[in-house]
């Protein structure tokens, strides 16, 4: 039976391994012209790797992917919480956005309990706090 | 040979209240924060460091190993209760360890990772107190051809877990490798890679890697999945069988050859600086399962695979600490941090060490024989308590696993910048497992990738080109040989599953 999702994924790494070979590596990786092995050989080497494994599994593809089962869109919702997060964070500060982002997170996951949104939203981000700035005596991010 | 006074000396040094009591708290310590993706021994060790400086050397360095100890057995928590490793050796245990603990074991999962990690432990223990200093000298004759060859071998073992698919299995090890190019290279120290983003001059972050691919993709699947059903972290069935709650005599001494396999793989690759308790777990866990009669229950929950794996990382441990004792040279970061403990309270390590300071060396070694035993002891009462903790909803548990990993990746990787790479490397691992690329080989072709290229060109300025001069290195001939003798046995095996599996 074929597999058009191996298939795809093999012509991804095709078109990834000579993007990587002919733009990538003479862009990103400085040229050096002695040594036994140069910067830009091993990249050069999994480029080819990655090219010629890409097209075997064009022809060849293997049975068994979980893509169908996959929750994609409430993992790119999750995704986009975290990253949304993490930009607060870097801008206000890990103590200001626990609360808010646990508590996203926990209605996301469906939980409605005033209980447990109460642990996890306070009492889970003071365990932190406790744990990591005042047992450990580090800063939080 | 040290005089019998002076090995009784240190071991009764050992037995003071006060060492017990340092030992126990570092135990406790340890497995509590090995338990916390992110954080893991070496960095709580790190973190407890400051705090030992008023403390006698022997507590304070009995203290560290406990610490360090007791992160081995926790490190497997989350690996077996939630699929989340929080280091990469774990990544090994959880392939056998979630599966059980999701058929309503988690308690036998459980133990027997820390049954089979003591047993690694104390083993490597022993070889480092009777044979350290001959191994050492062994140790000292890997250059970088045998580690090269040595890699070399580890890939060709591991090559057995790549799965159904040969393509697959290569391009993720290429695309792991290929991560671990981004930063400096190792030979002419030029950027490669870095896009303009002078915090991955150094390279990616490992805890960031490891964590987003191995912890933070599963944690993203699983709360993606629960549609709304406000279920239990772990379910483990009130009216279950006993047996299911523990390991019997006879399921750990069915695991002895295992155990045996992986306590001899942690041991020689422990006592080798830089290799690391990652390539050991994997070896020893692919080595049982090409060694095993029935392979295909390897993923399914299979005690081998536990023991397997928990036994060759915790084995890594103790002879990390042969070069470090016999010549002052650390076979890992957590040996490096032992070395700082030393030398902040004045001892120098090396090979004058046992001759300069033996009433200290035997006392380390009888506190580390008590952390064993302390690791066992508490663990049990650790394991209950962890897999009550787990037993809360999981609405509860992966919103505050993820900002324990945010907050561990911060500690580790020093900032905002490694956690957006741990999220990226999520993503990037989320998508892997989807279109059934294997993340576990990923991880390892990152870890070792680096060694592989270092050594690689090490090798080709010494050998000069010349192939046939690998006859003047017998260690890495043999090394060599094995790795094509290994790689023919797994095309044997695979060939003969192939052909049973055809239809008559």
């Amino acid at each position: 039976m074929t597999n058009p999702t191996d298939r795809l994924s093999g012509l991804f790494f095709v078109l990834f391994g000579m993007i990587l070979f002919f733009y990538l590596i003479p862009t990103q990786v400085e040229t050096v012209e002695y040594g036994a092995i140069r910067p830009k050989t091993m990249p050069q080497i999994l480029a080819v790797i990655i090219g010629i494994f890409g097209a075997m599994l064009m022809i060849k593809p293997a049975d068994g992917s979980d893509l169908q089962k996959m929750p994609w869109i409430k993992s790119t919702l999750i995704v986009g919480i975290l990253a949304a997060g993490l930009w607060l964070i870097s801008h206000f500060g890990f103590e200001i956005i626990v609360a808010p982002l646990a508590l996203i997170l926990m209605l996301v996951m469906g939980e409605r309990r005033p209980l447990w949104i109460g642990i996890g939203v306070i009492g889970m981000p003071a365990l932190i706090w406790f744990a990591v700035t005042l047992l450990l005596q580090r800063p939080l991010p | 040979m040290p005089e019998l006074s002076i090995v009784l000396a240190g071991l009764a040094d050992a037995f003071t209240l006060t060492n017990l009591f340092f030992v126990a708290m570092g135990v406790i310590l340890g497995q509590f924060v090995g338990a916390v993706p992110g954080i893991g021994p070496v960095m709580a060790m790190a973190i407890a460091i400051p705090f030992t400086f008023g403390l006698d050397t022997l507590v304070a360095v009995g203290f560290l190993m406990g610490v360090n100890k007791g992160g081995l057995v926790g490190g497997a928590i989350p690996a077996i209760l939630m699929n989340t490793p929080g280091t990469p050796d774990a990544a090994a245990t959880a392939l056998d360890g979630y599966p059980l603990a999701k058929r309503g074991k988690p308690l036998k999962a459980t133990k027997m990772a820390l049954f089979s990690s003591v047993t690694g432990d104390t083993f490597s223990d022993i070889v480092l107190i009777t044979v350290s200093a001959p191994l050492a000298v062994l140790a000292l004759r890997m250059g970088p051809v045998e580690v090269l060859a040595l890699i070399i071998l580890a890939f060709c073992v591991i090559a057995g877990l790549v799965g159904n698919s040969l393509s697959k299995g290569i391009i993720a090890a290429a695309l792991g490798m290929l991560a671990a190019t981004v930063g400096t290279d190792p030979q002419h120290a030029t950027p490669r890679f870095y896009f303009g983003f002078f915090e991955i001059y150094d390279g990616l972050p490992l805890a960031s890697v490891a964590i987003g691919m191995l912890a933070i993709a599963e944690i993203l699947r699983r709360m993606a999945d629960n549609a709304g059903l406000m279920k239990a972290g772990i379910e483990i069935a009130p009216d279950g069988d006993p047996a299911d709650q523990r390991v019997t005599w006879a399921e750990y001494w069915a695991c002895r050859y295992t155990l045996l396999r992986g306590t001899l793989i942690g041991t020689a690759l422990g006592a080798l600086p830089g290799i690391g308790s990652t390539a050991a777990a994997f070896m020893s866990y692919a080595g049982a399962r090409q060694a095993s009669q029935d392979p295909d229950s390897f993923g399914k929950g299979n005690l081998h695979g536990i023991a397997a794996s928990e036994s060759a990382n915790s084995a890594v441990m103790g002879a990390n600490l042969i070069p470090l004792l016999t010549l002052g040279i650390p076979g890992s970061v957590g040996a490096a941090l032992i070395i700082s403990a030393f030398m902040i309270h004045g001892i120098q390590p090396g090979p004058l060490l046992f001759e300069k300071q033996g009433q200290l060396i035997y006392g380390l070694f009888g506190a580390m024989i008590i952390a064993n035993v302390l690791n066992l002891i508490v663990g049990q009462i650790g394991m209950r308590f962890w897999i009550k903790v787990v037993s809360a909803p999981e609405s509860i548990i992966f919103p505050t696993a993820l900002l324990l990993c945010f907050v561990g990746v911060s500690l580790a990787s020093g900032g905002i910048f490694g956690i957006a790479i741990m999220l990226i490397f999520a993503v990037l691992g989320y998508v892997m497992n989807a279109f059934g690329f294997s993340v576990v080989i990923f991880i390892i072709a990152f870890f070792l990738g680096p060694r592989l290229e270092e050594s690689l060109s090490q090798t080709l300025a010494l050998l000069n080109g010349d192939v046939t001069a690998l006859m003047h290195y017998p260690i890495a001939f043999v090394l060599i040989v094995l790795a094509g003798v290994t790689l023919f046995m797994i095309n044997r095996k695979s060939r003969r599953e192939a052909r049973g599996k055809l239809p008559s």
